[in-house]
């Protein structure tokens, strides 16, 4: 088969999206870790260097030959599995979780990877398993298997936020690669019914992140601190926004994690609802890139990773999003691209390049090289 | 590898689902597009004024409080720096570990259950305000707080001011104190000019002439970080300090005055006679004004308030006494300008008087024998005054004393006065439903009985004899120059002027002078080269049956109040001391060395001039 060169076959927009986004995170974080008059230089300098190397990464995943990243996803996951081991057993301590491994100067978060690969191996069974009408009940339990493992070891953590994020993975999978709408619906039921079992087995601390985003005002200078000075953040901005350097919740130290977490907070503060509008739009367009691809892609295996890629984003940002809005309780979850961190740029970026060389796969069949039929084809 | 690619166009349900997830997120953008749009746009407002209130606080710029100086200048209440803990409510994190922790590092001097509380009531009614949780802190104090300030959310050392007063008990009575303002003088000030923690004058001049002195609080607006560290000036309005309350006090004798009644209880009061000005005003025992100032300890308030002689009453002004012999010059002067008596009518006493079947002892057991009225007040001889008493009976007696301002209101500028009692036959038939009786009229003739008297009246009714019948208003503020820089003078107020006869009042200066110069029983007072003029007074406060036992022999109790009133020079009067000591004994032995020491030091600056010769 000659078809079309790897470049003249790759998904610039996705690319080019993110990046417009990285560029956003990169003049936040600089917003955001200043102090008062001096400028947080250092960080912004190790965020561009998570970039580049994120870039990166993006191309070193890209190039991977055709079929090899369904061949290898198995290997891949349980390697991450391991690292979660590891992280459980020997990880860095910091805020009363284990969440981190140390690795040089800098420290990483294997619950990252665990995403991507939890997708790409719960792609490569579900694809497998593909049926016209509906994957059923006994084909679809092995593939809740892949994604119980990491969930406990994650929630073992504890990071409940992360492990949330893995059932989001699985259900939007699920969705893509066609599980039968009743098995669906059962499950729907099934983790509704699960709600307070997994209260009763979540610490003290989440549970009152739970109670205070119910009510904020419970405790305003404790669990309920974090929401509300976000809101005020938030809110404050108004419609253009106090201008870029100009917000005060950030640099005056009244959010919390203002470069991580809630890096939105600081910037819709200084961009207001139009700087709001504007990123949001940029989500939107990368999830429905994603989407499109998943829905263009020749090859099933394809369609259902970049499903899968897609969901992962779609879920980080609206739970990011939500959270620092005071819709969704306090969760460690970052903003891909805009908050500051390395494991969820490189994550990011390599999940983008998972997704732009499974796409890669829309021209092979089409011989003429024309462009993706869209989503409605 | 294209054995691998499974073609999915057969799949249709894929691009279905697909296309189903991406709505999914499309709804749930909406959602967040909405939840912004609340945020940002609807209810912005809210959030920029709670951004703001995060962000920005109100300090109070305390005004200094003004000076209050005495004649020559000098400070005798001042605002000095003092370095404060102050807690701002809202910025604590843990109230009672952070209390617990500068009680240990800063031995608190405040009851620590009581700042508990009004940090408590604050974080709910006022959480930016500022308390004041302990003064004056030593310098060891406070940098210890700086070490230990990552632990002290809230808490902060600021330099703030302090009250203090260079002469400690000195004139404790007439300056007061002052106090943080009470949540009712909160409330009632007028154009809301007090804020919470501000000092007001409670007591003394402080209050009375609060207005002048409390000056314009000005304003800080200052942005704080969330740990509550002030980061910069937004806005800042400057205070204006309080005006300079000057007095006609003079430092110099209010020492003098404190150090000659020493640990004894009483009162010695200066006045210019000519003007009203008051030049020195002690009550013994006193408090110290600065212990107020850095805020008074419970025990410390409970030991002032249940001491048996009574630290906190101004004795000048508040107490009375029976006058004792300090009463004869007026009886004098009454029969004088009655023309009731001569003074050269002789009157024999043989050591008593009797009444009926009641017997009046002369203090002199053995008699004076035969004596005029000079002689009777020189020797201060009771059978003349018993008799002298009796013949003009309490009316006339009463208005004489009444018109030279005895058991009146003297309207001093210090607050708190009472008015003493001067006894007549009208009074008695309100107050008993009973006539006069004679034997009221024969004590009338000592000081006795009914009649009590603040030594303040007394100094008053001394001033109007020096004077010739001026009685002036005392008053103790000569000039106030206001927050504006208005200066207003306070000008000598004369209350009456009696027409009293000259030769009568010559008469009763010369017998006053005789009282010190001429053998008389106020020697104790004879100052060289210059003519005091006096009265000693023992005022019995129990009568003892029997025998005459000296003063000094009884319990303190009921022991005698010794007075000494004078003035000098008697020719031309710049001065009247008056000394009033609660159970001292004999006022000639008691007193009278008190009112020496005031002259003396009154003198010591003042060059006396040649006698001026009175209607010349």
């Amino acid at each position: 088969m000659t078809g079309p060169s790897k470049w003249a076959r790759m998904d610039w927009p996705l690319l080019i999206n993110a990046l417009a986004l990285c560029a956003i995170g990169l003049l936040n974080v600089y917003s955001g870790t200043r102090v008062h008059g001096t400028p947080g230089t250092a960080l912004v300098v190790k965020q561009l260097v998570w970039i580049l190397l994120g870039v990166a990464g993006f191309f070193a995943v890209f190039l991977i030959s055709d079929g090899f990243i369904e061949e290898t996803a198995n290997g891949f996951f349980l390697a991450v599995l391991l690292l979660l081991v590891v992280v459980l057993l020997a990880g860095k301590v910091r805020g009363g979780a284990q969440r981190w491994i140390a690795f040089g100067a800098f420290n990483f978060q294997p619950s990252e990877f665990a995403k991507i690969a939890v997708t790409l191996a719960l792609a490569r069974y579900l694809s497998s398993k593909y049926r016209y009408g509906g994957i059923g009940l006994k084909e679809f339990l092995p593939g809740i298997g892949f994604v119980l493992a990491p969930f406990l070891l994650v929630a073992l953590q504890p990071d409940l936020g992360s492990a949330g994020v893995f059932l989001f993975i699985l259900a939007g999978m699920a969705v893509v690669a066609c599980v039968h709408w009743k098995v669906l619906a059962f499950f729907a039921a099934a983790g509704v019914g699960a709600v307070p079992v997994l209260w009763f087995f979540m610490k003290e601390y989440q549970r009152q992140r739970v109670l205070t985003f119910m009510n904020p005002e419970l405790d305003p200078l404790g669990a309920g601190y974090h929401v509300i000075q976000s809101k005020i953040a938030v809110g404050s901005g108004g419609i253009i926004g106090k201008g870029y350097l100009q917000g005060t919740q950030g640099s005056l130290r009244f959010l919390p994690e203002q470069h991580t977490d809630f890096a939105f907070a600081v910037f819709s503060e200084e961009w207001g609802f139009l700087g709001s509008l504007l990123l949001l739009a940029l989500f939107l367009l990368l999830v429905y890139r994603l989407f499109f691809l998943a829905a263009g892609s020749q090859d099933r295996f394809a369609s259902v990773a970049c499903g899968g890629i897609a969901v992962f984003f779609r879920t980080h940002m609206v739970i990011n999003l939500a959270m620092v809005c005071g819709l969704f309780p306090v969760v460690g979850i970052p903003l891909p691209f805009v908050s500051y961190g390395g494991s969820s740029m490189l994550t990011g970026m390599m999940a983008l390049g998972v997704a732009a060389n499974l796409s890669r796969s829309r021209f092979t069949f089409q011989g003429s090289g024309g462009r993706g039929r869209g989503i409605d084809s | 590898m294209k054995s691998r690619i499974r073609k999915r166009e057969q799949d249709p349900d894929i691009t279905r689902r697909s296309r189903l997830l991406l709505y999914v997120a499309f709804g749930a953008f909406a959602l967040l597009l909405g939840r912004l749009y609340w945020l940002q746009v609807v209810e912005s407002e809210r959030y920029r004024n709670l951004a703001e209130n995060n962000r920005l606080r109100l300090r109070t710029v305390r005004a200094p409080r003004g000076l209050i100086l005495d004649r020559k200048g000098r400070a005798i209440a001042e605002t000095q720096g003092s370095f404060d803990l102050v807690c701002s409510p809202v910025d604590v994190m843990d109230l009672e570990a952070e209390i617990g922790l500068l009680a240990e590092i800063v031995e608190f001097d405040v009851d620590n259950n009581e700042v508990l509380d009004k940090i408590r009531t604050a974080k709910r009614t006022n959480p930016f305000s500022g308390i004041t949780v302990a003064r004056d802190l030593r310098f060891e104090q406070v940098s210890v707080i700086e070490f230990n300030r990552e632990n002290l959310p809230g808490f902060s050392v600021l330099v703030a001011a302090k009250r203090s007063y260079p002469y400690g008990t000195a004139f404790a009575h007439v300056l007061g104190y002052v106090g943080e303002a009470s949540p009712q003088e909160l409330d009632q000030s007028k154009d809301d000019s007090l804020a919470m923690g501000d000092l007001v004058g409670k007591y003394g001049l402080e209050r009375l002439m609060d207005d002048d002195l409390r000056g314009v609080n000005g304003g800080r607006k200052v942005e704080v970080d969330a740990a509550g560290r002030d980061q910069r000036l937004v806005e800042e309005v400057p205070s204006r300090s309080g005006g300079a309350v000057h007095t006609s006090l003079d430092a110099d004798l209010q020492v003098t005055a404190q150090d000659a009644l020493g640990n004894r209880a009483g009162a010695v009061i200066a006045l210019a006679p000519r003007t009203g000005e008051v030049l020195a005003f002690f009550s013994g025992p006193a408090f110290d004004p600065n212990v107020f100032a850095r805020g008074i300890r419970k025990a410390e308030w409970q030991a002032l308030n249940t001491d048996p002689r009574k630290p906190m009453q101004n004795k000048g002004l508040q107490g009375t006494y029976a006058p004792g012999s300090t009463i004869k010059p007026f009886l004098a002067m009454a029969a004088l300008e009655e023309k009731m008596q001569e003074r050269e009518k002789l009157v024999f006493c043989p050591g008593s008087y009797r009444l009926g079947n009641r017997v009046f002892r002369c203090w002199r057991e053995k008699g004076h024998g035969a004596v005029d009225m000079y002689r009777a007040i020189v020797q201060s001889c009771d059978v003349y005054f018993y008799t002298l008493g009796l013949k003009l009976g309490p009316d006339r007696v009463a208005k004489l004393e009444k018109d030279a301002g005895l058991g009146t209101i003297t309207g001093i500028d210090l607050p708190g006065e009472r008015k003493g009692l001067v006894p007549d036959a009208e009074w008695k038939r309100t107050v008993s439903k009973e006539r006069w009786y004679d034997y009221e009229s024969v004590l009338l003739g000592i000081g006795q009985g009914a009649v009590h008297l603040t030594p303040l009246e007394v100094s008053v009714g001394y001033a109007a004899l020096a004077t010739g019948g001026e009685v002036m208003g005392p008053r103790v503020v000569s000039k106030v120059i206001a927050k504006d820089g208005k200066v207003r003078v306070h000008a000598p107020k004369m209350l009456r002027k009696l027409p009293w006869t000259p030769e009568n009042v010559e008469f009763i200066r010369k017998a006053l002078a005789g009282v010190v110069n001429d053998y008389g029983t106020g020697g104790a007072a004879k100052l060289p080269g210059i003519v005091v003029g006096g009265k000693t007074g023992t005022a019995q406060v129990a009568s003892v049956k029997g025998k005459m036992i000296k003063s000094e022999d009884l319990p303190y109790e009921i022991r005698d109040h010794a007075w000494f009133v004078a003035f000098a020079p008697v020719d031309d009067p710049q001065i009247v001391v008056a000394a009033m000591v609660e159970h001292g004994g004999h006022g000639g032995s008691a007193a009278a060395p008190i009112v020496k020491a005031v002259m003396q030091e009154f003198f010591r600056t003042r060059p006396v001039g040649p006698p001026r010769k009175e209607g010349a």
